[in-house]
C-alpha cells in the first residue's frame, strides 16, 4: 500500500507491505539509529517520537503513522551539528555503549518539550521505560537535567 | 524474533467510522482485527489476521465529564487519560494513581483504555480499578450496548469484541474517593498483586464501599463481603486493619511462576488496608 | 610518573569519549547496521527437548521453501569438539561442543540452522524441518546431576577435557592451605554462611549478531559483536575447517557485553551457512534467543566457614562451591577457580583455608563469563559470613575487615594457587586504598549514626549493610595485547588496538594513555579497534584487562614513539635527544629554547630528510594481576507487611589506581552496581518441569529501570599502581561483587532475617520475616 508520512522533516510517499513493521521501514530508509533490542516493546531502544510522542516502533506496523510526523535521533542532529541534548549526553558520560542512547534521547526530547524545568523525579519516570544495562542511568539522568538547564538558558535551538 | 513483521497481514484500512469498522471486520470472518493503540494485538499477532482496521481516527479519543463522572473514548490513550483536565479530579485523583502505575510512558502514549478492557489481562492494572470504580462499557456491533464491566467480565467478552467496538467507558460518579496499590518486581512491571478500593462518608458512618483485588493471579474482581463489612461502620485505621484481616482470611487467590497464593493472601490484606486508608485521607475523612 | 604531568595531559580527565560524537547521532557504527547487499537470513531450529538423541533429521520439505539456500545439521558440517568459549591459549574449557550434534543438551540447543532469501522463508523452513527425537531422561539441577546413576550429559566419546564426564563433573578443584578443619575446630569465633545465586542473565541491550560475507579477493569476512575478535578467528578457522588466514573479523561499535561476547555462538554457523551458499549471511539472535541459547551466570550455591580468635583476626577461610554450567562447559573451570582465587586474597590474615568445589552439567541453559566471573558468587557468601562474624564477635563490620584485608606489600598464598584453571602467578599487592575506601564509603552513607538504628516509616525499616571486594586485572601468564602506534606526517597519530571497546569507553582510554605520553590532546589520537587485519593480537576485553593489559601495551608502544619523535627532532635541531622534551604538541630544547611542532617533525620524517615511518608497535603480557578494592555501603528500606526490599541509597568507594578517565571509571561502577541490584532483587531465569525457560524476555524477566535505581554514589579513591598505565588498575567488574552481601546484610540490619537466597524477592523476604517470628 502507498504510505505518505514525514519523516524528520522530509515527506515520504512510498509502497510498504501492511505488516511491515514500523521499526523495519525506519531501518529500511537508513534510520539505524532505530534499533532492535527485544521486538517486544519492553526495552525502548527502537523508541521514535510520532506527532511528538514517543512510541515503540517494533509494536506498530508501517501504515499507521500514514499522515504523521515521526523523528528518529538521524532528525534531531548530527556529528557535526549535534542537538543540545546530544551534546548534553556527551559532556555527562551519560553513553557508554550508545545502544540505548537512541531511544533515551528521544524520550528526554518529549520530556523536555512539555517541561523545561524537570525535577530528577520527572526524569526518572520519563526514561523508565527505556532500559540501559551500562550506566545505571545516573549520567543519563545527569545529561536530561543539563540539557534542561541549557534549554531554561535559552540555549536550545 | 516478533518484531519484525506481522507475517499474515495483507490488508491495512483506516476505518472512517463505527459502522464502517464493523462491516470491515464482518467482511474478513474472523481474520480481522481491529487496531487502536496496537500494544497488545502486536506483541503477540494471530498468524491469521489478515486485515488490520484502525480505528484511532474515528473519533473516539476523548476525556470528558458525563452526568457528574467521565466517559472516555475507546481509543483515548492512557497519556492523553493523565493529561485531561477532566480526569483529574475525578474519584479523588483515582486515574493519575492508577495510570501512573500502568506500563511506561511510551507505552502509555500508545495504549488505549479500550484496549486495555478488551485485552483485560488478568495481572492488569485497569481491568481491576474499572471494577472497582463501578465503570460501565458502550459497545456497538451487530447491536449496541451498555453493560458493567464487572458483569462483562463474567461472560465470554472476548466473543463480543471480535465483532464490537469498544465505543466508550462510562465512570459513574463517586461521592467520596479512591486510591489503588501494586506489588511488582521493579518499578514497572505487571502487578503481582493490586487492589483499587473507594470509600464514601456520610454522617460519620462510610455510605459505600468498593473493595477489588487483582492479579490473584485471576483477574480483578471485587470483594463484596469485605464492602459489607465497611458500609454503616466508622471510618478508622482499626476499621481498615479489620478488613485486611478478613481479607486474608476469605479471599481466593493462586500461585503462578510470579508469586504463590500464600503470599497473595498475605499481601491482599495489606494493599486493601492501605488503599482504603489512602482513599479516605483523599476523601476527607 | 610526576604528578603534575599527569594533572596537565590527558590522563585524570574526563575527555569527549572517542566514539561519543557518532553513538549520540546515531550513526550505523553496530554490526547490523550495516547493510550487505544480496545478504540472506540465517536461523537457527532450537531444541524443544532438555535431553534427546536426533533419531533423524528430514530437510527436504523445508529445502523446498522458496528461498532456502542451506541447511545445516549434523549430518551434513564437519565434526570438530570445540568450546565456544573465547579464551587464551591452551584453552581451559572443555572441548564439549560440536557445531550440530546427534544428540541436544537443553531447550533451545541448536539443531540445525537455515540460510535463506528472507527471514519469512528462514522461519517457514525451520517449522518444515521434520526432526525425529527420543527424548531422553532430564537432569535438571546440580544436585540430580550428581545423583547416582544421574543421565550422562556428555557420553560422546571424542569429547575432550571434562574433569569425570561419567559423573557429569566438568570440573573439580580442591586446594588446601594448612589445616582448615583444625583451625575451625579452634577458632574462638565461627560463622557461616551458603548462599546461592539463580540462573540470571547479562541482557547488553543489543542482541548478538552477525555478518558473513567474502571481501574482493573472497577472503571471508565476519562483522561480530563480539569482545574476542582474534578467537573468534582462531575458532572460527578451526571449527570451519578454514585457513585462518583466509578469515577476517571485524569489531565495530558493540552494544554491550559483560562477558555473553566473549562466547563464539553465531559466528561458525555464519561462516559455514555463507561458505556453502557464496553468499553474505546475516544472523541475529532474538532477545529470546540471547536469553535461552546465548549464556547466563553460572548459577552457584557458595558454603562458607570463617574462624577467628577473640581480636577479630581470621584463622581459617573454608570456601566450597557446587557451580552449574548447564548443558556445555564454557568457562566451567575459570568461573570455578575464580570464586576462590578473587575472594580469599582479600582477607589474607587466615593462615588456614581450603577452597574446594565441582562444576558439573545439567539440561539447562548453558553458563558463561558474566562480569564478576565468580567473584560476584563468592563474595556473596563470603561477604555475609563476614557479618555475621563480625555479630559474632560484637565488633563493628568495618573493623572487622580492617583487621583482615590484604595492605601494600603484602601477599597471599592463594595467588600463586589458584590462577584461570591452573596454578597462578605469586604476587605482592602493591598498591591498595581499602583501609581509605572503607573510611570515606563509612563517612558518605553515616555509618556509625545510622547503623543498627532501625529507622522505622510506617511499615518501612530502614537499615544499613556494608560488603568489601577484590577483582584482578587482566589474567597472569595468558594475557597478550599488543598496540601499533603510528605518527602520521601531519604530527597527528593513529592508534591501531586489538584491544575490544564494547561500549566500556576503552578506545578513549587508550587514546588518553597514549596522549598523555606523546603531549598531545586526545583528538590528535585517532583508535582504530579492532580488526584481525589491521590490529595487532590482544586476547580480548575480558578479566578486567583492558586498561591495565592493554593499557600498557599502549604506553609501551607510545614511548617507544616518543623516543623516535626525539631522534627526529634531535638531527633537525642538531641537539641531543637529551635535552629535548616533548610537551603541548612540539619537541623543545631545554638548552636553546627552539622547537618544532609535531607536525613539522612529521612531515620531516614522511618527506625530507632520513624518510621513515615513525612507528612502533608493543606488546604487554600480564606478569601480575593488581587488584583493585572496593567497599560497597547501602541503605535499605523493608516493606514489613509485603517484603518489598527498596534500596535507598548505594554508595561505592573504590581503588582503580588511577583513574585515567573518572567519569568512565564512574560509569562502570554505577552501571555494575545496578546489575548487582539487580541480582539481588529481582532477576531470575524460570524453568518449567521440561527444562524450558518461562520468561525469555524483559517483560517477565525484569532489569532494573531508572525507577528502581537508588541514589548511586560512586567514589573513586586514588592510588598509585606501580605496575600499571600512569598507575592505572581495572574497574569494569569489581562493583557487581558487592549489592549482593551488601543489601543481604542491611536487610538483616533493618528487619533481623539473612537473606541467603537471590533474588531477595518480596516473597522470599516476606517468608524469612515470618519463619524468624516477624
Amino acid at each position: 500500500m502507498k504510505l505518505l508520512f514525514e519523516l524528520n522533516g522530509v515527506p515520504q510517499y512510498l509502497d510498504v507491505e501492511p505488516g511491515e513493521r514500523l521499526l523495519r521501514l525506519l531501518r529500511r530508509l537508513g534510520m539505524k539509529s532505530v534499533k532492535e533490542g527485544c521486538g517486544t516493546g519492553d526495552c525502548g531502544a527502537c523508541t521514535v517520537l510520532v506527532d511528538g510522542r514517543a512510541v515503540r516502533s517494533c509494536l506498530m506496523v508501517a501504515p499507521q503513522v500514514q499522515g504523521r510526523r515521526v523523528l528518529t535521533l538521524e532528525g534531531l542532529g548530527s556529528v557535526d551539528d549535534p542537538h543540545p541534548l546530544q551534546q548534553a549526553f556527551l559532556d555527562a558520560g551519560a553513553v557508554q555503549c550508545g545502544f540505548c542512547t537512541p531511544g533515551m534521547i528521544l524520550v528526554a526530547y518529549e520530556l523536555l518539550q512539555g517541561n523545561d524545568d524537570p525535577s530528577p523525579e520527572d526524569v526518572r519516570k520519563a526514561i523508565a521505560g527505556n532500559l540501559c544495562r551500562c550506566t545505571g542511568y545516573v549520567k543519563i539522568a545527569d545529561a536530561v537535567l543539563l540539557a534542561a538547564r541549557w534549554k531554561q538558558e535559552g540555549k536550545w535551538r | 524474533m516478533s518484531g519484525v513483521h506481522a507475517r499474515g497481514v495483507r490488508r491495512f484500512h483506516f476505518a472512517r467510522d463505527v459502522e464502517e469498522a464493523l462491516s470491515l471486520l464482518a467482511a474478513y470472518e474472523g481474520r480481522g482485527a481491529l487496531l487502536a493503540g496496537g500494544v497488545d494485538l502486536l506483541r503477540s499477532l494471530r498468524v491469521d489476521i489478515e486485515g488490520l482496521i484502525d480505528i484511532t481516527r474515528i473519533g473516539l479519543s476523548y476525556t470528558k465529564e458525563a452526568r457528574g463522572g467521565l466517559a472516555i473514548g475507546g481509543t483515548t490513550t492512557l497519556t492523553s487519560i493523565l493529561e485531561s483536565r477532566a480526569a483529574r479530579e475525578y474519584g479523588g485523583g483515582i486515574l493519575a494513581d492508577l495510570l501512573h502505575r500502568v506500563a511506561v510512558p511510551p507505552l502509555r502514549n500508545m495504549a488505549t483504555l479500550g484496549g486495555a478492557l478488551v485485552s483485560a489481562h488478568p495481572w492488569a492494572d485497569i481491568p481491576t480499578a474499572l471494577v472497582a470504580l463501578g465503570a460501565e462499557v458502550r459497545w456497538q456491533g451487530e447491536k449496541e450496548g451498555r453493560v458493567p464491566v464487572e458483569e462483562l467480565y463474567q461472560g465470554p467478552f472476548r466473543g463480543l469484541f471480535r465483532q464490537a467496538v469498544a465505543i466508550e467507558v462510562l465512570l459513574p460518579p463517586w461521592d467520596g474517593a479512591f486510591a489503588y496499590e501494586k506489588v511488582g518486581r521493579t518499578g514497572y512491571d505487571i502487578a503481582l498483586l493490586n487492589a483499587c478500593c473507594g470509600v464514601g462518608v456520610e454522617g460519620g458512618r462510610i455510605a459505600w464501599a468498593r473493595v477489588a483485588v487483582g492479579a490473584r493471579p485471576d483477574r480483578g474482581e471485587r470483594l463484596p463481603w469485605a464492602e459489607e463489612a465497611l458500609i454503616g461502620q466508622r471510618p478508622s485505621q482499626t476499621l481498615w486493619q479489620e478488613v485486611q484481616d478478613l481479607v486474608a482470611k476469605r479471599i481466593e487467590v493462586g500461585d503462578d511462576r510470579r508469586a504463590s497464593g500464600a503470599w497473595r493472601r498475605e499481601v491482599a490484606g495489606v494493599l486493601v488496608e492501605r488503599a482504603l486508608a489512602r482513599a479516605s485521607g483523599r476523601a476527607g475523612m | 610518573m610526576a604528578v603534575e604531568t599527569r594533572h596537565r595531559g590527558a590522563v585524570g580527565q574526563s575527555v569527549t569519549k572517542v566514539d561519543g560524537p557518532s553513538l549520540v547521532a546515531g550513526k550505523p557504527v553496530f554490526t547490523l547496521d550495516h547493510d550487505v547487499p544480496g545478504a540472506l537470513v540465517g536461523k537457527i531450529l532450537p531444541s524443544p527437548h532438555a535431553h534427546a538423541a536426533i533419531v533423524s533429521i528430514d530437510t527436504a520439505e523445508a529445502e523446498a521453501v522458496p528461498g532456502v539456500r542451506a541447511i545445516l545439521h549434523h549430518g551434513n558440517v564437519p565434526r570438530v569438539p570445540y568450546t565456544t568459549a573465547g579464551q587464551g591459549w591452551p584453552e581451559p574449557s572443555p572441548y564439549d561442543t560440536v557445531l550440530f550434534d546427534r544428540k541436544v543438551r537443553f531447550v533451545g540447543d541448536r539443531v540445525a540452522a537455515v540460510a535463506a532469501e528472507t527471514e519469512e522463508a528462514a522461519e517457514e523452513a525451520l517449522r518444515k524441518i521434520r526432526v525425529e527425537y527420543k527424548v531422553l531422561p532430564a537432569v535438571l539441577s546440580p544436585e540430580e546431576a550428581l545423583a547416582d546413576g544421574a543421565p550422562v550429559i556428555h557420553d560422546e566419546p571424542d569429547a575432550e577435557g571434562i574433569y569425570d564426564a561419567k559423573h557429569n563433573i566438568v570440573a573439580a578443584v580442591d586446594i588446601p592451605v594448612g589445616d582448615v578443619a583444625s583451625a575451625l575446630a579452634e577458632a574462638h569465633v565461627t560463622a557461616e554462611a551458603t548462599c546461592e545465586i539463580p540462573y540470571s542473565q547479562h541482557a547488553a541491550i543489543e542482541p548478538h549478531g552477525v555478518i558473513a560475507y567474502f571481501d574482493e579477493a573472497g577472503r571471508l569476512v565476519l562483522r561480530t559483536s563480539t569482545q574476542v575478535p582474534f578467537h573468534v578467528r582462531r575458532i572460527v578457522a578451526r571449527v570451519v575447517g578454514l585457513d585462518p588466514a583466509r578469515i577476517r573479523v571485524i569489531k565495530p561499535r558493540i552494544g554491550g557485553g559483560f562477558g555473553s561476547k566473549q562466547e563464539i555462538l553465531l559466528e561458525p554457523v555464519a561462516a559455514l551457512l555463507a561458505l556453502r551458499t557464496g553468499r553474505p549471511v546475516r544472523m541475529a539472535y532474538s532477545r529470546e534467543e540471547v536469553f535461552i541459547a546465548s549464556r547466563t551466570r553460572h548459577p552457584m550455591r557458595v558454603a562458607v566457614k570463617l574462624g577467628a580468635g577473640k581480636d577479630g583476626v581470621l584463622q581459617a577461610i573454608d570456601m566450597e562451591v557446587l557451580s552449574n554450567t548447564g548443558a556445555y562447559g564454557a568457562h566451567a573451570l575459570t568461573v570455578l577457580s575464580n570464586v576462590g582465587s578473587k575472594t580469599l586474597p582479600l582477607y589474607n590474615k587466615a593462615p588456614h583455608l581450603r577452597f574446594r568445589g565441582k562444576a558439573v552439567y545439567t539440561n539447562l541453559p548453558v553458563a558463561g563469563a558474566y562480569r564478576g566471573y565468580g567473584a560476584t558468587q563468592g563474595y556473596f557468601a563470603l561477604e555475609v559470613a563476614m557479618d555475621r562474624l563480625a555479630e559474632a564477635l560484637g565488633m563493628d563490620p568495618i573493623e572487622l575487615r580492617k583487621r583482615n584485608h590484604i595492605r601494600v606489600g603484602e601477599t597471599s598464598p592463594i595467588f600463586e594457587k589458584i590462577g584461570e584453571g591452573r596454578e597462578g602467578t605469586a604476587q605482592v599487592v602493591r598498591s591498595c586504598a581499602l583501609a581509605d575506601c572503607l573510611r570515606i564509603g563509612a563517612e558518605r552513607i553515616g555509618w556509625k549514626e545510622n547503623r543498627g538504628r532501625r529507622r522505622e516509616d510506617g511499615p518501612w525499616v530502614h537499615g544499613l549493610g556494608m560488603a568489601c571486594a577484590m577483582q584482578g586485572s587482566g589474567i597472569t601468564g595468558v594475557d597478550m595485547a599488543a598496540a601499533t602506534l603510528v605518527m602520521q606526517d601531519d604530527g597527528s597519530f593513529r592508534l591501531l588496538v586489538g584491544a575490544t571497546d564494547l561500549g566500556t569507553g576503552s578506545d578513549t582510554i587508550l587514546a588518553q594513555i597514549a596522549a598523555q605520553e606523546l603531549g598531545v590532546p586526545v583528538d590528535r589520537v585517532l583508535v582504530y579497534s579492532s580488526d584481525t587485519d589491521f590490529t595487532p593480537f590482544d586476547t580480548g576485553a575480558y578479566a578486567s584487562s583492558t586498561t591495565y593489559v592493554s593499557g600498557n601495551a599502549v604506553l609501551r608502544a607510545a614511548q617507544s614513539v616518543h623516543r623516535q619523535i626525539l631522534d627526529v627532532a634531535a638531527a633537525a635541531l642538531g641537539e641531543r635527544p637529551e635535552v629535548l622534551e616533548l610537551a603541548e604538541g612540539a619537541v623543545a630544547s631545554r638548552k636553546t629554547g627552539r622547537r618544532l611542532t609535531l607536525g613539522e617533525i612529521g612531515h620531516r620524517a614522511t618527506y625530507v630528510v632520513d624518510q621513515r615511518q615513525i612507528a612502533a608497535t608493543a606488546s604487554f603480557t600480564c606478569p601480575e594481576s593488581p587488584p583493585p578494592f572496593a567497599a560497597f555501603f547501602c541503605e535499605v528500606a523493608v516493606d514489613r507487611e509485603t517484603g518489598v526490599v527498596r534500596v535507598e541509597r548505594f554508595v561505592v568507594a573504590a581503588d582503580c589506581g588511577v583513574a585515567i578517565h573518572p567519569k568512565a571509571a564512574e560509569g562502570q561502577l554505577e552501571g555494575a552496581i545496578l546489575q548487582g541490584i539487580g541480582h539481588a532483587l529481582c532477576e531470575e531465569m524460570l524453568f518449567a518441569p521440561s527444562g524450558r525457560c518461562v520468561n525469555a524476555g524483559f517483560f517477565d524477566y525484569k532489569l532494573p529501570s531508572s525507577l528502581d535505581t537508588p541514589r548511586i554514589e560512586a567514589i573513586l579513591v586514588p592510588s598509585e599502581e606501580p605496575t600499571g598505565p600512569w598507575g592505572a588498575k581495572s574497574i569494569s567488574e569489581i562493583g557487581i561483587n558487592g549489592p549482593l552481601p551488601a543489601i543481604s546484610n542491611a536487610i538483616y540490619d533493618a528487619v533481623g532475617v539473612r537473606l541467603t537466597r537471590a533474588p531477595f524477592t518480596p516473597e522470599r523476604v516476606l517468608l524469612a520475616l515470618r519463619a524468624a517470628g516477624k
